[in-house]
């Protein structure tokens, strides 16, 4: 078989719906899409209907606190030292654990797609350019550095804006590698023969961008962002469990560090909202997995 | 009597994938006379590669022989054990593959990868496999031997490659070397120079050769029988005079339609239509779909490979009422 | 070699604008944001007219930004990584925390190394099997779990439960060891942190020689070796493992930055005196000469790893020396 042909399969309608075919068929991609679904839906109820409020206090009055889980079916999960519920705390950071993961992801991808399209439809210099700053940011520290940033810039932002402060700082720190990807499509895609035939029978430049180009960078972009959302989630998870993160909204990382630092006395306050953080990632890992199995055919047998 | 090297009999390979029993040999039958050049024809897809693959018995996954006979020197190739077959692979059958490109591993010199494969078929010191690999690099005349052989395949050209990949195959001096579309990824030029040496090699060591390809152009240069398979079967087979002055299947006469001739002028016809599915072949002849002189017993039966006197079997209903037209 | 050697100082070359780059953005991080001292402040309410001037003096307060920098990068290239704001030089404190997590990654990623290619090599050699199977689902779970949060459930188990190993520290501050003397002390205190880390980057690397293997056991090399008569286990362990190793050497490098990048929570979670700990515990008290210091030498750290890396896939890999 030609070389060509079996590394380049031009995505329509119809290839679409084949990728979606060979989704359904495998098991693991479709456990990560329930369980993304899963936390999503969690992650709405607890700010639509919001039954009790984050980070609240309630049970300090009521002598309930440090209450081991499975005994109080008001607290399944138990509560913390000062009687905060772990499985209330548990529905709340999914809002603020996904809003940081998929939000971070967005910014990523959106500046991505625009320096690597820039560097793509101008290779040369700027495409060397690009390659040093995604290598650049591949040897940065950094979370590290956005340790550093988040500790700095919290102390001049209001507080409720302390968290879309870190979705930006993920974000601006998480394109180099969609716009490396994007880059190497671009290239790749438009010395394709069908795409230099349309042009050659006169197609536009936007033409050519949004019939050829657009679905084709669509696949590892999709693929990618199911695994930096996980990487993001992750990433959220240390700087808060550092105490680097915003002290007021309820996250995943704060609540196992107020556990971590009772370690001795209530375990479940570290472990249950741990629990909670891999099964979230380990459901965009398993999607993103599956997304490329179905995207890239040529990866299965 | 003419000796048969090599008898395959009602093979059937099958690829079991996600997606279905692709049948991509589906009962080829065909023999060898030894030191004769056999060539085996069809468009990609027509089971070609994966006979060959079938005869050393490397199948990939999740391909997998099904049934049949493989007769190499009257032993049947698909009863040995795989510590068996490694007594034929490389040592009594040479291969040679589609891509000098990707056929020889990057990350070793060209010396260490055909010394390696004559120490595996013969015991003997560093130093006499050094002279042997470089007695192997002048046979496929490769100039100044004791240099090349420290190159890495990087630094050498296209043909150089395909030549290492010959010497390769030629390691251990085969009864038989299958070279499976050896020139589709080289130069015009370079083309006709591969060409050259496998037909001096054949004849000098007196070997049997089976050359895969789709060019019918070649076939003419090289071959003395020809086998044309199409999705899987073998459609004709006969020697190569006979079928380019009259073929007997409507699927040869139309590959021969699609080889452009300087000698003459006529139009050059491609072949409509594309080759099967082989998950869901066709029912009945599987060219019928394409095929100019179809009829409703095509779609219905399957028919036999039948040999018609001469030497020569087809594989069609209508070989016998059917005028198609050769290239000469 | 020539061209190796070619290779090798272009590639010592292009670590030096990496370098600047990663100190302009952390001097900017640290000073776009405002004044130095008021920022400091934050963190420190009174600052003691010493505090003050260890300050004023490592950001060369006085002048403009532009200079400020290339004063604090001449510094910072003499060796002069300023004074802490509490004890002592930054340059003086930093050396003992450099070996301590050296000595915690560099084992880990040996080990996950060593245990990793054999593993990720039999699972692409039996894809889809149960042991296959069995491997890749514990290594998603593995690259799907916060390092540090794997540590915390190792010490309620091991040291809140069981009681067999400290959850603390790298050394017990006075006897009694743990089991007999100094060194089985210190080897009872690294066991733990050790095997998380491990266990981690042996997740991704599995993952990454696994599929590193498939791509390779389905090129036409490994085809045409076979059918050469060369035995499956030769193709397997000379030609495909070298082809499958030579690109994962490269994302090691890549990984040996995550790691170190990771080296906060895993070791603030064992009370570990490495670079991650004490940089979390400055930032913590804004004490930014140590901070800073930290950064610069985690950067410079992670930018060596990926040059020795590229200098092992060279030699692997004819191709890239051009």
């Amino acid at each position: 078989m030609n070389s060509k042909e079996t590394q380049y399969t031009r995505r329509s309608a119809g290839q679409w719906a084949v990728a979606w075919r060979r989704f359904k068929k495998n098991k693991a991609g479709l456990a990560g899409l329930a369980i993304v679904a899963s936390f999503a839906v969690l992650a709405i109820y607890g700010l639509l209907l919001d039954p009790v409020p984050a980070r609240s206090f309630g049970c300090l009055y009521q002598g309930c606190t440090n209450l081991p889980p499975f005994v109080d079916s008001a607290h399944p999960l138990g509560t913390e030292n000062s009687g905060i519920d772990v499985w209330n705390e548990i529905i709340h950071g999914s809002a603020g654990d996904l809003y940081v993961g998929i939000g971070a992801t967005l910014i990523s991808v959106v500046i991505g797609l625009l320096v690597g399209a820039a560097a793509g439809y101008r290779s040369g210099v700027s495409g060397a350019v690009l390659l040093g700053l995604t290598q650049i940011f591949f040897v940065l520290p950094v979370l590290v550095i956005i340790l550093l940033f988040a500790k700095i810039f919290l102390f001049l932002v209001a507080q409720g804006l302390a968290l879309s402060l870190i979705v930006l700082t993920l974000g601006i720190f998480g394109w180099p590698l969609f716009a490396f990807i994007a880059r190497g499509e671009i290239l790749r895609i438009r010395e394709l023969e069908f795409v230099q035939a349309a042009k050659s029978l006169g197609a536009s430049g936007s033409r050519t961008l949004f019939r050829h180009i657009v679905p084709n960078l669509l696949s590892p972009i999709i693929v990618l962002s199911s695994l930096a959302v996980a990487a993001n989630i992750i990433t959220e998870v240390v700087i808060s469990f550092l105490g680097f993160g915003d002290p007021t909204t309820s996250t995943w990382g704060l609540i196992i560090q107020e556990g971590f630092d009772h370690i001795d006395s209530s375990w479940w306050v570290a472990f249950f909202p741990g629990i909670a953080v891999v099964i979230c990632v380990l459901g965009f890992n398993l999607l993103g997995d599956g997304l490329s199995d179905a995207l890239n055919p040529r990866l299965r047998e | 009597m003419p000796e048969t090297v090599l008898q395959v009999d009602d093979l059937k390979t099958y690829f079991f994938t996600e997606a279905g029993v692709v049948r991509a040999v589906d009962g080829v039958s065909f023999s060898l006379t030894k030191g004769k050049p056999l060539g085996l024809v069809g468009e990609s897809g027509s089971g070609k590669t994966v006979t060959a693959l079938s005869v050393l018995g490397v199948v990939p996954r999740p391909g997998k022989i099904v049934s049949g006979k493989i007769l190499f020197e009257g032993e049947n190739l698909l009863e040995k054990t795989e510590n068996e077959m490694r007594g034929f692979r490389g040592k009594r059958i040479g291969y040679v593959s589609q891509d000098p490109n990707s056929s020889l591993d990057p990350l070793f010199t060209v010396g260490n990868q055909l010394s390696e494969v004559v120490t595996t078929h013969e015991k003997m010191s560093k130093e006499a496999a050094r002279e042997k690999v470089v007695d192997l690099l002048r046979l496929v005349r490769i100039a100044e031997p004791e240099t090349r052989m420290r190159a890495y395949p990087h630094e050498l050209s296209g043909g150089m490659r395909q030549r290492i990949a010959i010497a390769r195959a030629l390691a251990s001096e085969p009864d038989l070397l299958i070279a499976d579309e050896p020139t589709t990824n080289l130069d015009v030029t370079i083309q006709a120079q591969v060409l050259e040496l496998l037909r001096a090699l054949q004849r000098e060591l007196d070997m049997s050769l089976i050359l895969i390809t789709h060019d019918m152009g070649i076939i003419a240069e090289m071959a003395e029988e020809v086998v044309v398979l199409y999705a899987g079967r073998v459609a004709e087979v006969a020697r190569t005079a006979e079928i380019f002055a009259a073929p007997r299947h409507p699927y040869t006469a139309a590959l021969l339609q699609a080889v452009p001739r300087v000698d003459r002028k006529r139009p050059l016809v491609p072949i409509g239509g594309n080759i099967p599915n082989l998950i869901t072949p066709p029912s009945g002849c599987r060219f019928h779909p394409r095929c100019a002189y179809m009829i409703d017993r095509c779609v219905s039966e399957i028919p036999p490979l039948e040999a018609i006197g001469g030497g020569r079997e087809v594989s069609c209903h209508r070989w016998k009422e059917l005028e198609l037209r050769g290239s000469s | 070699m020539g061209s190796l050697l070619n290779y090798i100082i272009r590639r010592i070359l292009f670590a030096i604008p990496v370098f600047l780059a990663v100190s302009i953005i952390t001097f900017l991080v640290t000073n776009a944001a405002g004044d130095p001292v008021q920022i400091v402040r934050l963190g420190i309410r009174n600052l003691n007219p010493a505090q003050l001037k260890a300050i004023q003096d490592y950001f060369h307060v006085n002048e403009p930004l532009y200079t400020r920098y290339f004063l604090w990068l001449a510094d910072l290239l003499r060796g002069n990584l300023g004074q802490s704001l509490y004890s002592g030089s930054v340059a003086g404190k930093v050396v003992p925390w450099i070996g301590s997590t050296l000595e915690l990654q560099i084992p880990a990623v040996l080990l996950a190394l060593a245990i990793g290619i054999p593993i990720g090599i039999y699972s692409a050699k039996r894809q889809y099997s149960k042991s296959d199977i069995a491997v890749t689902t514990t290594a998603i779970f593995g690259i799907s779990m916060p390092t540090f949060w794997l540590g915390i459930n190792a010490i309620l188990i091991f040291s809140l439960y069981l009681r067999w190993l400290p959850s603390f520290g790298a050394i017990s501050p006075y006897p009694p060891w743990w089991w007999g003397n100094i060194y089985t002390d210190q080897l009872a205190h690294i066991i733990m942190p050790l095997s998380v880390l491990t266990f981690v980057s042996l997740a991704a690397i599995v993952r990454l020689i696994r599929s590193s293997m498939l791509e390779t056991l389905r090129q036409d090399f490994v085809l045409a070796a076979r059918a050469s008569g060369i035995s499956d286990f030769k193709v397997t362990y000379k030609h495909a493992l070298k082809n499958a190793v030579t690109p994962v050497v490269t994302v090691v490098g890549l990984t040996f930055g995550t790691l170190l990048g990771g080296a906060p929570a895993l070791e603030t979670t064992f009370g570990w005196p490495g670079l991650g700990y004490e940089f979390v515990l400055s930032a913590t008290i804004l004490d930014l000469p140590v901070v800073l210091g930290i950064t610069m030498i985690i950067s410079a750290m992670v930018l060596a790893a990926n040059i020795v890396t590229d200098l092992v896939y060279a030699l692997m890999d004819p191709r890239v020396r051009l």
